[in-house]
């Protein structure tokens, strides 16, 4: 039996600050569950919680509530981080070094023999594109060439389980569409890979599941066209008109009507029954010429979930 | 173990000797033996006791100049740059790394003194003066105490900034070196003051048992320029000086242990 990649239980984190004794409530009990294989994405605003939630994944902060596993080791657990590879948010390494010495020294922490080093940090270094910059320290790397020589040495393991905060941030179109290339391929080889992001196009493009994270709780969950199908938003409906009909009848109840000549569009409420509708239409002499469910756009969830989030957290007392 | 620790300690080691100020407290400290030439020649028949005294007071002083410097910046800046980041979520344990961290500050500062004690032996040989015994004792104290104040810099930095830890390290390393000058006016002080002072220098590293040249030792006037100590008590102040050291890491690896890298 396989444990899921990561399990979230009721997480909760609160900074303080240690001087001012001010409280800051960063995650205010999380849970979810990431299944292995899958590729989760772990969607919020800024200050939503996603870096606070991943860094307590990898141990470099303890939850104030709550627990986490990775692959069944209740966090933090160096077994787990042998199987897991880490990209920080915005990462930054020893800029006296090369890519291939940074490589290095991960896979010494890796306990990986020095041949096995070698071999995997070549690979690594061609897969994410710094073969020309090889022999440049990290101190003369672009915002992007860090990102890659990040992800590379988050792989110097083979890990099962590959945990990104915000992968394509800094990388320009071209970099994002290698990242997404890359996060399917290592789907591909069964890996588990859960990344954070506020990028939805990157999201809705390769995530098998996302989570919405707001004001540090979770919002939504669910895969991208299940999220996006709970909120049919309407129908929309356009028709030919024979001339001059009268449209009052198929105006009624519509959302929003548009005529251009003799076509009319409207757009019916989701629960409108459309087969009636269609019906009427034929008897008023229209022809059909399409019919569209309009579907909420993972944006419009995502913009109102977090919305929904500010006024539930105002309205508390 | 061994490996990840190493791989810390090495990364250090590269880390440290990019720091340019080293290499102009190199520059001073040789410098300063140089001058003795010049020194020497003003005090006549004094010469060897110059170059005795000025190159083991440099290494007394700037190496523990440089352990406090490096045990406060080095561990602070992994955390303040967020390198460290990539480093305890990768398989090591937190003590892994601060063990490993003190461990490439130790190998940095031991070139250091090695290459002061070249100097200083370099030129008392070349006065013709040779290197008594008594030489290579202080030489090996004057290193572990080195090693010991960067041990207490460490212990400071794994919880604090490193201006206070640099202040608090630079206290401990004055009160350490002054022990039995503070015993000696305690004593005849009030019993409050006698006894706080007798408590502060129990939790004080005895950084004295190091430099004992022109003090006295169980009562007999030690000297590194006539009698000195035995090589019995070179090894018990190092066998002392290795408990401070381990026990201030092992506090270091607790405190750092606690904390949240954000
Ligand atoms: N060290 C800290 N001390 C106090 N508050 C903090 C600290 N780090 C984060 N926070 C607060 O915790 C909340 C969550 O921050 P977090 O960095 O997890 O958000 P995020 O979702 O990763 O945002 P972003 O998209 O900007 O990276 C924010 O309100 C932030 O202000
Ligand atoms: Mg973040």
């Amino acid at each position: 039996m396989s444990e899921p990649a990561i399990v979230v239980r009721d997480l909760r984190k609160t900074y303080r600050t240690p001087f001012r004794r001010k409280k800051v409530e960063a995650l205010s009990g999380v849970t979810f569950t990431v299944e292995r294989g899958q590729i989760f994405g772990f969607v919020g605003p800024n200050g939503a919680g996603k870096t606070t939630t991943i860094r307590t994944l990898m141990g470099l902060i303890r939850p104030t509530a709550g627990s986490a596993a990775i692959l069944g080791h209740a966090i933090p657990s160096r077994d787990a981080r042998r199987r897991v590879g880490f990209l920080p948010e915005a990462p930054y390494f020893y800029d006296y070094l090369t890519v291939g010495e940074l490589l290095d020294l991960a896979g010494r922490l890796f306990g990986m023999s020095a041949a096995a080093r070698t071999k995997r940090a070549n690979e690594l270094i061609e897969k994410v594109g710094l073969d020309r910059a090889r022999s440049q320290s990290l101190k003369k790397f672009s915002k992007g060439m860090l990102q890659r020589a990040g992800l590379a040495q988050a792989l110097m393991n083979d890990p099962e389980v590959v945990v990104l905060d915000e992968p394509m941030s800094g990388l320009d179109p071209i970099g994002r569409k290698e990242v997404r290339d890359l996060i399917l391929e290592l789907r591909d080889q069964g890996k588990t890979v859960f990344f954070s992001t506020h990028i939805l196009s990157d999201v809705e493009a390769i995530t098998d599941e996302v989570a919405i994270i707001a004001r540090g709780q979770l919002q939504a969950q669910g895969s991208p066209a299940e999220l996006v199908q709970k909120t049919l938003r309407g129908v929309e409906v356009t028709v030919r008109l024979a001339a001059d009909v009268a449209t009052a009848e198929l105006e009624t109840g519509a959302e929003r009507v548009r005529r251009v000549g003799t076509e009319l569009a409207v757009v019916l409420p989701a629960d409108t029954d459309v087969d009636a509708w269609i019906a009427r239409a034929h008897t008023a002499g229209a022809k059909i010429i399409s019919v569209s469910p309009r579907h909420e756009t993972l944006e419009d969830l995502f913009l109102r979930e977090v919305a929904n989030a500010d006024t539930t957290v105002e309205a508390r007392p | 173990m061994i490996g990840r620790i190493w791989a810390i300690a090495l990364n250090t080691f590269r880390e440290a000797v990019r720091i340019r100020v080293l290499y102009g407290i190199l520059v001073l400290v040789i410098g300063a033996n140089l001058m003795t030439l010049v020194l020497g020649q003003l005090a006549t028949n004094e010469e060897a006791r110059v170059t005795r005294d000025v190159g083991l007071a440099g290494i007394s002083l700037f190496g523990s100049l440089t352990a406090l410097f490096l045990g406060v910046f080095l561990l602070y800046t992994e955390v303040q740059r967020r390198t460290i980041h990539a480093i305890v979520s990768k398989p090591i344990e937190r003590w892994e790394f601060v063990i490993g961290k003190y461990l490439g500050m130790a190998l940095v500062l031991s070139v250091l003194v090695a290459v002061f004690a070249v100097a200083m032996t370099g030129m008392l040989t070349w006065q013709g003066f040779g290197v008594s015994s008594a030489i290579i004792k202080a030489l090996l104290m004057s290193w572990m105490e080195v090693l010991t104040v960067a041990a207490i810099a460490i212990f400071f930095s794994s919880f604090s900034t490193p201006f206070l830890s640099g202040i608090f390290a630079l206290a401990l390393w004055v009160i350490g070196r002054v022990t039995p000058d503070l015993e000696a006016a305690a004593r005849d002080a009030s019993p409050a003051i006698s006894w706080t002072t007798k408590i502060t220098l129990q939790i004080v590293p005895d950084l004295h048992l190091f430099a004992v040249s022109g003090r006295s030792v169980e009562g007999v006037h030690v000297s590194v320029h006539g009698d000195f100590v035995s090589w019995g008590y070179v090894g018990l102040a190092s066998v002392h000086g290795l408990g401070w050291i381990i026990g201030l890491l092992a506090l270091s690896a607790l405190l750092f242990h606690r904390r949240d890298f954000v």
